[in-house]
């Protein structure tokens, strides 16, 4: 029986003033950074089970093809093939790269003979045109490979705004106009870890556990339910802990049904795992995207009319793109007009990733405030601030363009030369996201011998989930990080959301403090007696609790849950009051580009973020470095590429899919925006990922008057910039 | 050449070159004189000793197994702290010491291993005794998911070991064949920073 039941319903939870808080807005080692850096912390892709089965996928090399046959015999006579089965049969079509290329599922006793069998396999196909760029997909008379239903084109439906009259009226009388075309390319996510899952069936009175690496530990058994044919409430989802996913992993996918499937057919456990190409070609991306933007500003630098053009380019899916204008405003909303459309390619169906359609659109809007501020000779950071609403984007910019040295800048209104050889230049981006929060549960116990749990079915993805669980529940009651044990990542735990769109933290956090607010007022109505205060007068501090203005009348943690007879368990809810639902970032960044080799070298990057009370210092500036070292990869090194003749993926691996590395890694300072006072909190790894290319493409704009309307940035995108096509 | 002559052609390369250890080669050459089946011929595993974190350990191997392969799936029980990312030399995530030298043990035979001492993440330390470098990284916050870090931490033991002055651009170069995702380099960087002054401050070192 739980003590909570005495809880009077007497004060709110609240985060309390920042001065008074002794755990939070703190530097937090993260409480599983232990086992994390000895190699003790279990991942999916680590979990072994007795008589567990290997599985691997085999998917077709290209995109388009009529299958003709698969052999399986061969394959199947292999040394410890348990398990084989194909997933088309001849004069199947493959459409898309992506789960609809994927031919054949092997489980053996070893992850080589599960290769081996793979290779044995023989598939006879003929291959098709294959629609892997847009130029394919919009030629005269292109196969559709559109999944729309009854679709007589890869050209989805225009989502048209405005009236583009108005707005070409509104452009006509801008003092400085603007127009330019650019290209976005598809960026993967590179999860370290590969999308996959182990899966041990059981008996039907037991639970099937699915290991899983997932950003919904919640929402994976209702993936499951259906295929492993059992009520969702009976099949435990677990995910100690998972190697990054950024949007891609949401739901079990194609590869979870087929272990799920194999595990079911052959009552064996069952690891399936992506292999690292598997992954490229079949796990989600980033959308890419064309837009043509044009953009007017009068002499003030206010924005006045703007018309955008774009293809989404999310392969069989219908990809991102927030409408214009993009984070700036323009002041006379009927001079907006935009006409956005899906053109469909025969590739892999674009994903949520870390701030959807939002880095892409932050390209082209930057690039037009960049180039309005140098038609009228305007300092680029006053030309952002005069078209920013928002205060807060105002003393952001500020803060990071005094950080990165923009005042003793020599050209902060024009370009610089090309002609020196070596040039430095500034850049800026600004991002906004609405993080959210929704429903979502804790329980905290405590124990009699003064142990505490908190617990809720979040998962870690590496934000430092796992150490606010504990972190939270620590600042109520006065202990420390170390006598609160976080547990997360398990579907039977108090459910909470899918970590998707920042909102993890702004649903989890305040039911957290909720359930460790509602421990504290059973702990106190329990001292009533003891210190014979009333419930609300007590101070939790230094694992003590002793009354406010008498510090004579005090009791140890342990003596006060010496006095509970049972374990107390205290249910916390989301409470809205608690969480906040909008963050602004700024960035800078300061490049060297060499314009005899085009090679450019990001020197500082710079974010200025705010979040609301940051939970955890620490944690936060990993996040916001780790937003600008994606956003910087986006924009010098990724690119995926196909082979346009027959449709192969070239980029299938991480030799030719660049991520960044420790050699591009520039000067980082992350701040953290204290001016934020607001009294709640909420997530914010989205923001810090949308500017950052921008930013670094301004700043090599400003260092040489190159403005790169391609991207990666790499030298001979830069030299063609410079110098025009060779 | 049918595609089971095709492997068993490469296995007797394999064989034949000096990568193999001798125990491996051995049994190979017993096997196939022994008149042993085609597909015991064509799987040559045969029985390896590596010393693994200080331990001997007997791993059942065949020639094309990688010293990471023979870690996380041959070993019983395994050691799965060694993570593999791309298999085939890109990211540094299985990166180990080998006779004392970082090495990505996805590009390594596990037969060319044997008699050469082998550490991993795990022989570094463990969650309450970690490493100078694992407890830098705990504190620098050097990790999000994780799942780089076992290869960045063999990585700057090692780094630390080939060049303990190393400034931050030649910190940078030593950890430059790992990748991360999540964007943890600058806390790295410090954390690998936090350990050089700790070392010239006469701390430990392990
Ligand atoms: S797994 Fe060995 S280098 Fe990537
Ligand atoms: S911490 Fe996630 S990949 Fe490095």
């Amino acid at each position: 029986m739980s003590r909570s039941n005495h809880r009077p319903e007497s004060s709110e939870p609240s985060w309390g003033k920042r001065s008074d808080l002794d755990v939070l807005n703190r530097d937090i080692p993260r409480v599983d950074g232990p086992v994390k850096a000895t190699g003790q912390a279990v991942y999916t892709h680590d979990v072994r089970l007795p008589n567990m089965l290997w599985a691997r996928l085999l998917i077709h090399p290209v995109p388009r093809a009529e299958i003709e046959s698969i052999g399986l015999e061969a394959a199947s006579e292999m040394p410890g093939v348990v398990h084989i089965e194909a997933l088309k049969e001849p004069g199947d079509a493959v459409r898309y790269m992506g789960d609809d290329a994927v031919l054949a599922v092997v489980a053996a006793e070893t992850p080589d003979q599960a290769a081996d069998a793979l290779r044995a396999i023989e598939v006879k196909a003929k291959r098709l045109a294959p629609v892997v760029t847009p130029e394919q997909a919009l030629e005269e008379g292109a196969p559709v490979v559109s999944r729309r239903r009854n679709a007589d084109s890869n050209v989805g439906r225009a989502n048209e705004r405005g009236d583009e009259a108005l707005a070409d009226a509104a452009l006509a009388g801008a003092v400085a106009v603007v127009e330019r075309s650019f290209e976005i390319p598809v960026q993967h996510h590179v999860c370290l870890e590969t999308h996959g899952h182990v899966i041990q069936p059981a008996p039907d009175d037991e639970p099937v556990t699915v290991y899983a690496s997932t950003q919904s530990v919640g929402g994976t058994p209702r993936g499951l339910a259906r295929t492993l044919g059992r009520d969702a409430s009976r099949i435990r989802v677990l995910t100690p802990h998972m190697g990054g996913g950024f949007g891609s992993k949401f739901g079990p996918g194609l590869e979870g049904a087929l272990a799920a499937r194999i595990a079911n057919a052959t009552g064996r456990p069952v690891h399936l795992m992506l292999t690292r190409s598997d992954e490229f070609a079949i796990a989600g991306n980033r959308s890419g995207s064309r837009q043509t933007l044009k953009v007017g500003a009068g002499s003030d630098g206010r924005l006045v009319g703007l018309k955008l053009q774009a293809d989404k380019l999310g392969g069989v899916s219908g990809g991102s793109l927030p409408g214009p204008p993009y984070i700036y405003t323009v002041e006379d909303e009927a001079a907006v007009s935009s006409k956005i459309r899906s053109v469909h390619t025969a590739t892999d169906g674009s994903r949520a990733m870390r701030a959807p359609g939002h880095p892409q659109a932050s390209f082209a809007m930057e690039a037009a405030m960049d180039e309005l501020a140098y038609l009228l000779g305007m300092d680029l950071v006053e030309m952002r601030i005069r078209n920013l609403e928002s205060e807060v984007h105002h003393r952001q910019l500020r803060r990071v363009a005094e950080e990165i040295g923009w005042g003793e800048h020599p050209h902060r209104d024009r370009p610089g030369s090309a002609e020196n050889g070596r040039a430095v230049g500034i850049g800026f981006g600004v991002s906004v996201w609405g993080p959210g929060g929704r429903s979502s549960r804790c329980d905290v116990t405590v124990r009699p011998d003064g142990s505490v749990v908190s617990a809720t079915a979040t998962q870690d993805l590496g934000t430092g989930a796992r150490t606010y669980v504990a972190a939270i529940v620590a600042e109520e009651l006065g202990l420390t990080v170390g006598m609160v044990e976080a547990r997360i990542g398990d579907s039977d735990l108090p459910p909470s959301v899918t970590s998707g769109g920042s909102v993890t933290t702004g649903s989890s956090a305040p039911a957290i403090k909720d359930a460790a607010h509602k421990a504290r007022e059973s702990l106190e109505v329990l001292l009533e007696d003891v210190l014979e205060a009333p419930v609300g007068s007590y101070v939790w501090k230094d694992g003590q609790v002793s009354v406010r203005g008498d510090a004579s009348r005090s009791l140890p943690w342990i003596a006060v849950c010496a006095l509970l007879r049972e374990p107390l368990v205290a249910q916390g809810e989301f409470r809205e009051f608690l969480h906040e639902g909008r963050i602004h970032g700024a960035q800078a960044a300061k490049v060297e580009v060499d314009t005899l080799t085009g090679r450019v070298k990001v020197l500082k990057m710079v974010t200025c973020q705010d979040q609301g009370l940051p939970l955890n210092r620490l944690a936060l500036r990993s996040q916001i470095n780790g937003g600008m070292i994606q956003a910087l990869s986006y924009g010098l090194l990724e690119q995926r590429v196909f082979d346009e003749q027959d449709g192969f993926l070239l980029s299938d691996n991480l030799d030719l899919y660049k991520i960044a590395g420790a050699q591009e890694i520039p000067e980082m300072v992350a701040l953290i925006d204290d001016e934020d006072e607001r009294p709640s909190v909420c997530g914010m790894a989205e923001a810090p990922v949308i500017p950052g290319h921008s930013a670094i493409a301004g700043a090599i704009h400003n260092a040489c008057g190159a403005r790169l309307t391609r991207m990666p940035f790499t030298a001979d995108n830069v030299l063609e910039t410079l110098y025009g096509k060779i | 050449m049918s595609r089971r002559s095709f492997l068993r052609g490469a296995t007797q390369v394999a064989a034949a070159g000096s990568m193999i250890g001798s125990s491996a080669a051995d049994e190979m050459a017993a096997s196939e004189a022994a008149g042993a089946s085609e597909v015991e011929a064509l799987r040559g595993a045969s029985e390896l000793e590596i010393s693994v974190n200080g331990k001997l350990r007997t791993v059942e191997v065949e020639p094309r197994t990688t010293l990471l392969q023979a870690l996380r799936t041959h070993m019983e029980p395994p050691l799965t702290g060694t993570k593999e990312v791309c298999g085939m030399g890109s990211c540094g995530a299985c990166t180990v010491l080998i006779d004392g030298q970082p090495a990505y043990s996805c590009l390594t035979l596990a037969a060319t291993c044997a008699g050469r001492p082998i550490t991993t993440v795990e022989g570094f330390g463990s969650p309450d005794a970690m490493s100078d470098v694992q407890q830098a990284f705990c504190d620098k916050d050097g990790m999000m998911c994780g799942f780089c870090t076992p290869g960045f931490v063999v990585a700057t033991h090692a780094a630390l070991e080939r060049a303990p002055e190393a400034d931050l651009d030649e910190l940078k170069y030593q950890l430059s064949g790992n990748l991360c995702r999540c964007g943890t380099y600058p806390h790295v960087f410090e954390a690998a920073q936090a350990v050089q002054e700790d070392r010239a401050r006469g701390g430990e070192g392990r």
